[in-house]
């Protein structure tokens, strides 16, 4: 065991004073003298043509300085498809379509200048549900949008989203037992706390500084100087400052419209402009969580081991493409590798329709293909009359071994997590009662080591230590509360050889912070980590060459510890670290003390067949849950939550708890009472008080199992933890229903409604043959082969 | 329309303002007092991050008019720490226990667990969940708020 | 948010004379915390808001024959009462989970039944408690029993000239108990799906069979030992909330019960008239057929609290589920 002085110690978040006192900036706290308000009106109608929009009586209202719509400024087309533009021209194709923005000095005059705003609208017809939307005759999303091998006029992406490891069809042939099913998920909101926003201003020379939360500054700052070529300012420069983020969980990974409009106003008006959302719009017109269709089917051997996983996908898209028509090459990941299965085909479609669009949140993907996965796993189990527990231990991924996908699974404690779970949760005396009480379980994988989605997925990292040992680090990478701060501090701390109070991190401003791919993919601890400790090992490498001249000594033979420079073989010669600093600076041919380090992983690109070790190493996790269901009311009460991960190492237990509780907790919203209600592509709750975020008397306790594998590829062995959290609670809370009354449900959120409506149908079903009019449902009915 | 003047205690000083009869509490702390520790995350009195104490009773500051604190004592987060820079103990508690990710919900909560605890020194853990269910965060899952707090309370 | 004059009378006849002059685009205001909420989201833009806060006296919880509660009494204040969790135990029920702490600190009661959204949670607890409201004007005073208060979703009997100044509620009947559950999915700052009221009282303060309240006994087991030793219903009033356009009585479902012996088939059969007589319908926040099926297991629940209540007046607190089925 390594004694270490700041590794796994529970250090309170860096930055905890400043946000208890109120003194933290978020951008709703910023101003800058001679700034403008901007505001945006949105499109009421769910697909219309834009006949005529008419701004002249808002710009004469006192106070305005400008009044944008998609008429009057430069085409920018944004997005990870390119069909989407900062304010709409032409036809509106959502009702979260920007059709005009203002800048007044006031927001009250801003929203006022809103409703002066005359938009003549010709109503089109709609189409809201993506199956539809595939159909001959559907309405078009975007009518140029031309796909297939015909090029026909589609709203099918051309997406070419399809995997195929083995051979399906033999891994059916070789199943005795096959399970079928139907599952959807829906749209969730990350419900930030602090709603999104911006401030730009130009400088006299048009060179751009924008207050951002953003989550990728080094890829912001590459989409907003394409924004300003396609203003005519090529070669300008772009400086992205951060303020502190209020909450971000995947929601500041795209590049939003409002931001391309404030830089427009900004530039309209030569004035700072800032625009911040109201919560309504934070609902509404930010991008939630992608929902899916998925038709999944899963077999195995008379003794329960997996044969296949088959699983076809229908993603809503939206009327624009953001992250959310990314999620499949997440969702692979776990198709293709949770739990030992030979062979595998995925295939997802991504649908244009004139409901709102997705993008990234926490889990990417993940949490949906899983909630598919690891249902059906129960409904498997059942089947071949195994119990889910010993079928899950029996496919287990083990360390070493390469899936389908050609992940190369390093350290795996997928085992160790889930004996732990069962363990905790007395499985094999509490499961099976069916008396309204009932356990059930689910893993996860995902990656735990950077993920190269893009080209690169480095990290930059500049270290300099002063005179007295005082130690900066300018990373690249974003903290929004999770704990970067501190957690690279703890590993500068610890490499160097000082304190984790010692160290300051910055990662703040993209005029001095290096390169980084963004904080996603819970990359963050294992990539910036990784990064921060090659610096300052280098930096330690100066320290100790310049130790040596004064001590007298060979650099190889000294160390640095607890703010000493000692001798290995004799630790009483030794010399305070801040003496040894200043005999290198106050000298002749003095050095300074600074080094920097781009780390990059040896993961890869997934190829055109969507294979590759994406990863370096792969984060895995168990969650375990005792529920109890009133049989009456349909009402489902959590009684025991417990969270196993495997982290490799816990570089901060405290932080990583916090990570672990946090994410739990809104997976337990995703799976029983979080949704964005949308009818006829209008979100009918924008508000905190119909879609329901738990509050402080609706957690259970939980705890957080942490199994320490040590991946010798991790910052002092440390994986990523950001999103595991989330990924398996809601199969793990439907496995536990289905053990304590009997019924499965396959659509989230898992009402009481729901529930209810499941087990009056059950009811009846036992008692007499099911009677002709019940709903389709697909729910645990399989084949038998022989 | 109409201005009135308003005369109160703030963060234990008394203050005079003329402000305009519509203005809420929160727009007078934030906007005409410069006071920004006091978040808006909904403008409606559904998410808490807006809590201030009047007369040491929790309120959504976004939805009370400034009107009524008149004669009365409002405690914002900038008042918890001591004359000398001191945290108060919840502030203290909440930074160790990890009770702070983003901290947007952080000076409402930490508010109302004051004024829990003004009332009711050694609370049980579902007094504290009742006392902090107006306060909603999305980044913790409460859990660590709720030790934090209990253990301020041992301090305290 | 829109601009509006803040008016603070010091007493009634000055609210009275700024409402002649300006009845149309002048309202009052206890808390405000439904006013404000609609100003913000632009539902209404009235040009003054009458404060009451500034008068007094109109704060106070008052026992005469029965309770008075005055039309600045914070949903905070009736929480607190030790004598109002007793006695009214339904009314603190509904404020016990109403909001948050912070709406609850500047809310009033009757800022909620005045402001009488199909969901209010003081208003079916009210109804069962056997509730009459006080309104007066410049010339003249009424009362209004509650279940004649509510028109409609959003509208009372309550004239623009009227100032509510007295929710009274009638000292119960010896051997009374009451009891809400508001029915959510969240277990703070939500809205009730459906809202149960019952006040049920008792011919007797005590039967041999109580012990089996203190056990996980089955609804029907608890009523089987009441119908053995006879006891009879005296009196009972049930309120349900969001079950129709306004807060309603379920007076067919309380005649059939009324007067008679307890026992578990009278009680399905009260739930089922209860289910039948509401009109609940279709909405984002619950659906017409969930609603109907709540109302019967809810009237039972309920009245086994009130029942209990009556027979033990101590047991004020309860377990989030109160027997096993």
């Amino acid at each position: 065991m390594e004694d270490f002085i700041n590794i796994g110690r529970r250090v309170p978040k860096k930055d905890g004073e400043e946000k208890v006192t109120g003194r933290a900036v978020y951008i709703h706290d910023l101003s800058i003298p001679g700034m403008l308000y901007g505001k945006i009106l949105y499109s009421p109608h769910a697909h219309a043509r834009i006949l005529r929009i008419d701004t002249s009586r808002a710009e004469r209202l006192p106070g305005v300085r400008a009044v944008l719509t998609g008429y009057n400024i430069p085409s920018i087309k944004f997005g990870f498809y390119k069909d989407n533009v900062p304010l709409k021209a032409g036809k509106v194709r959502s009702c979260r379509d920007e059709v005009a923005a203002v800048a007044a000095t006031d927001p009250e005059i801003a929203e006022e200048a809103l409703d002066l705003i005359r938009v003549d609208y010709e109503a089109l017809p709609a189409v809201f549900d993506p199956e539809e939307a595939m159909r001959e005759g559907a309405p078009l999303i975007h009518e140029e949008h031309v796909g297939g091998k015909e090029k026909k006029p589609t709203n099918v992406l051309n997406l070419p989203w399809k995997l195929v490891c083995g051979d399906v069809e033999e891994g059916k042939r070789n199943s005795a037992h096959i399970a079928e099913n139907r599952f959807k998920v829906t749209w969730v909101n990350h419900c930030c706390m602090g709603t999104s926003g911006c401030l730009a201003h130009f400088d006299h020379q048009n060179n751009l500084t924008i207050y951002s939360i953003t989550q990728i500054p080094s890829l912001a700052q590459k989409d907003y100087t394409e924004a300003l070529s396609a203003m005519g300012l090529q070669g300008k420069r772009v400086r992205v400052i951060k303020t502190t983020i209020g909450g971000g969980f995947g929601s500041k990974l795209d590049t939003y419209a409002f931001e391309y409009i404030a830089i427009l106003l900004a530039h309209k008006t030569r004035r700072p402009v800032k625009i911040v959302f109201s919560r309504d719009e934070e609902f509404f017109a930010t991008s939630p969580r992608q929902p899916a269709i998925i038709d999944i089917s899963q077999g195995c051997t008379k003794d329960g081991r997996l044969t296949f996983r088959d699983v076809r996908m229908i993603l809503d898209n939206g009327a624009y493409t953001s992250w959310g028509a990314t999620t499949p090459s997440v969702m692979m990941m776990p198709i293709s590798s949770l739990y030992k299965v030979p062979h595998v085909r995925y295939v997802a479609k991504c649908v244009y329709t004139n409901n709102t669009y997705s993008q990234a949140m926490r889990g990417y993907g993940n949490p949906q293909a899983t909630f598919a996965i690891e249902s059906q796993i129960d409904i498997l189990s059942e089947m071949a009359g195994i119990d889910p527990l010993d079928f899950r231990l029996r496919n287990a991924n083990t360390p070493g071994e390469v899936t389908p996908q050609n992940f190369k699974i390093q350290t795996c404690g997928l085992r160790e997590c889930i004996d732990a779970v069962a363990q905790k949760l007395d499985w094999r005396q509490n499961r099976g009662r069916r008396d309204g009480r009932g356990i059930g379980m689910a893993s996860l994988i995902h990656v735990g080591g950077g993920a190269r989605v893009y080209k690169s997925d480095g990290c930059g990292t500049i270290i300099k230590v002063d005179d007295f040992g005082m130690v900066n680090v300018i990373t690249g990478a974003t903290d929004m509360g999770q704990g970067v701060d501190t957690v690279i501090a703890q590993i500068v701390a610890e490499e160097l050889g000082v304190r984790t109070e010692d160290v300051s991190v910055i990662h703040t401003d993209t005029d001095v912070c290096p390169w980084d791919v963004g904080a996603h993919a819970s990359r963050t601890t294992f990539v910036a980590g990784n990064s921060a400790r090659g610096a300052a090992r280098k930096v330690k490498e100066l320290i100790l060459e310049v130790a040596a001249r004064s001590m007298g000594e060979r650099p190889e033979d000294l160390d640095i510890r607890d703010r000493t420079v000692f001798c290995r073989n004799d630790p009483e010669k030794k010399s305070p670290l801040g003496k040894v600093l200043r005999s290198a600076h106050y000298t002749t041919a003095g050095r300074m003390m600074m080094a920097d380090y781009f780390y990059d992983p040896s993961n890869e690109n997934l190829d055109r067949e969507f294979k590759g070790n994406l990863s370096v190493t792969y984060t895995y996790g168990t969650h375990g849950i005792e529920v109890e269901v009133d049989r009456e009311t349909g009402e489902v009460k959590i009684l025991r939550y417990i969270a196993a991960h495997d982290v490799g190492k816990a570089i901060n237990p405290m932080l990583l708890e916090g990570q672990v509780y946090g994410g739990a907790v809104m997976g337990i919203g995703y799976a029983l009472t979080e949704r964005l209600i949308l009818h006829q592509g209008k979100v009918m709750n924008p508000n905190f008080l119909d879609y329901k975020v738990l509050t402080a008397r609706d957690v259970p306790r939980i705890e957080a199992l942490v199994i320490e594998t040590n991946d010798p590829a991790g910052p002092f062995g440390a994986k990523g933890i950001g999103e595991p959290g989330l990924v398996p609670t809601a199969p793990a809370i439907a496995n536990a229903i289905y053990d304590a009354v009997g019924v499965r449900i396959t659509e989230l959120p898992i009402t009481p409604e729901k529930i209810l409506k499941a087990l009056k149908e059950k009811e009846l079903s036992e008692h007499r043959p099911a009677p002709v009019g019940l709903p389709e449902d697909r729910a645990a009915r399989g084949s038998h082969h022989g | 329309m109409g201005k009135l003047t308003i005369t109160f205690e703030l963060n234990g000083e008394a203050l005079s303002v003329e402000i305009e009869s519509h203005l809420t509490l929160l727009g007078l702390l934030r906007d005409r007092l410069e006071l920004k520790g006091t978040k808006e995350g909904c403008g409606m009195g559904e998410c808490g991050a807006c809590t201030v104490l009047v007369d040491g009773k929790a309120v959504n500051s976004c939805i009370f008019p400034a009107a009524e604190v008149d004669g009365k004592s409002v405690t914002t987060i900038e008042g918890l720490s001591g004359q000398d820079g001191d945290l108060h103990p919840l502030q203290r508690a909440f930074i160790e226990h990890g009770a702070v990710q983003c901290g947007f919900c952080s000076p409402g909560m930490i508010l109302s667990a004051k004024a829990l605890l003004d009332e009711n020194p050694r609370p049980t853990e579902e007094e504290i969940r009742k006392a902090i269910a107006g306060n909603l965060c999305r980044c913790t899952g409460y859990l660590q708020i709720i030790e934090a707090i209990k253990a301020a309370s041992e301090k305290l | 948010m829109k601009r509006f004059d803040y008016l603070k009378p010091r007493n009634l006849s000055e609210v009275f004379s700024i409402l002649k002059e300006k009845p149309e685009k002048a309202l009052i205001v206890a808390g405000g915390t439904d006013v404000m909420v609609m100003i913000h989201q632009k539902r209404i833009s009235p040009e003054v808001l009458v404060s009451l806060r500034g008068i007094e006296g109109l704060d106070r919880i008052e026992e005469r024959e029965g309770l008075s509660i005055g039309p600045l009494v914070t949903h905070r204040a009736i929480e607190k009462s030790e004598r109002i969790r007793r006695e009214y135990s339904a009314l603190t029920d509904a404020v016990d989970v109403l909001g948050s702490i912070q709406i609850r600190n500047v809310a009033t009661v009757a800022g909620n039944i005045c402001t009488a959204a199909p969901s209010a949670d003081t208003a079916p607890p009210l109804l069962a408690l056997g509730a009459q409201v006080k309104l007066k004007s410049a010339t003249s005073e009424r009362t209004v029993p509650l279940e004649n208060f509510f028109t409609g979703p959003g509208k009372t009997v309550r004239q623009p000239g009227e100032v509510l100044t007295e929710i009274a509620l009638p000292k119960p009947l010896p051997h009374t108990g009451s009891a809400y559950w508001k029915h959510q999915r969240r277990q703070a700052l939500d809205l009730p799906i459906i809202g149960v009221a019952v006040l049920l009282s008792l011919d007797r303060s005590r039967v041999e069979c109580f012990d089996l309240f203190r056990q996980p006994s089955p609804i029907s087991t608890l009523l089987h030992g009441l119908e053995k030793e006879e006891v009879v219903c005296k009196e009972v009033r049930i309120g349900l909330g969001v079950a129709a356009p306004t807060p309603m009585r379920a007076m067919k479902a309380e005649a059939l019960l009324r007067g008679k012996k307890l026992s578990d088939e009278l009680m399905d059969e009260v739930a089922e008239m209860a289910a039948q007589e509401a009109q609940p319908r279709d909405s984002i926040r619950g659906e017409a057929w969930y609603r109907k099926e709540m109302i019967r297991v809810l009237v039972k629940r309920m009245a086994m609290r009130s029942i209990e209540r009556a027979l033990d007046p101590g047991a004020t607190a309860f377990p989030l589920r109160p027997w096993r089925h």
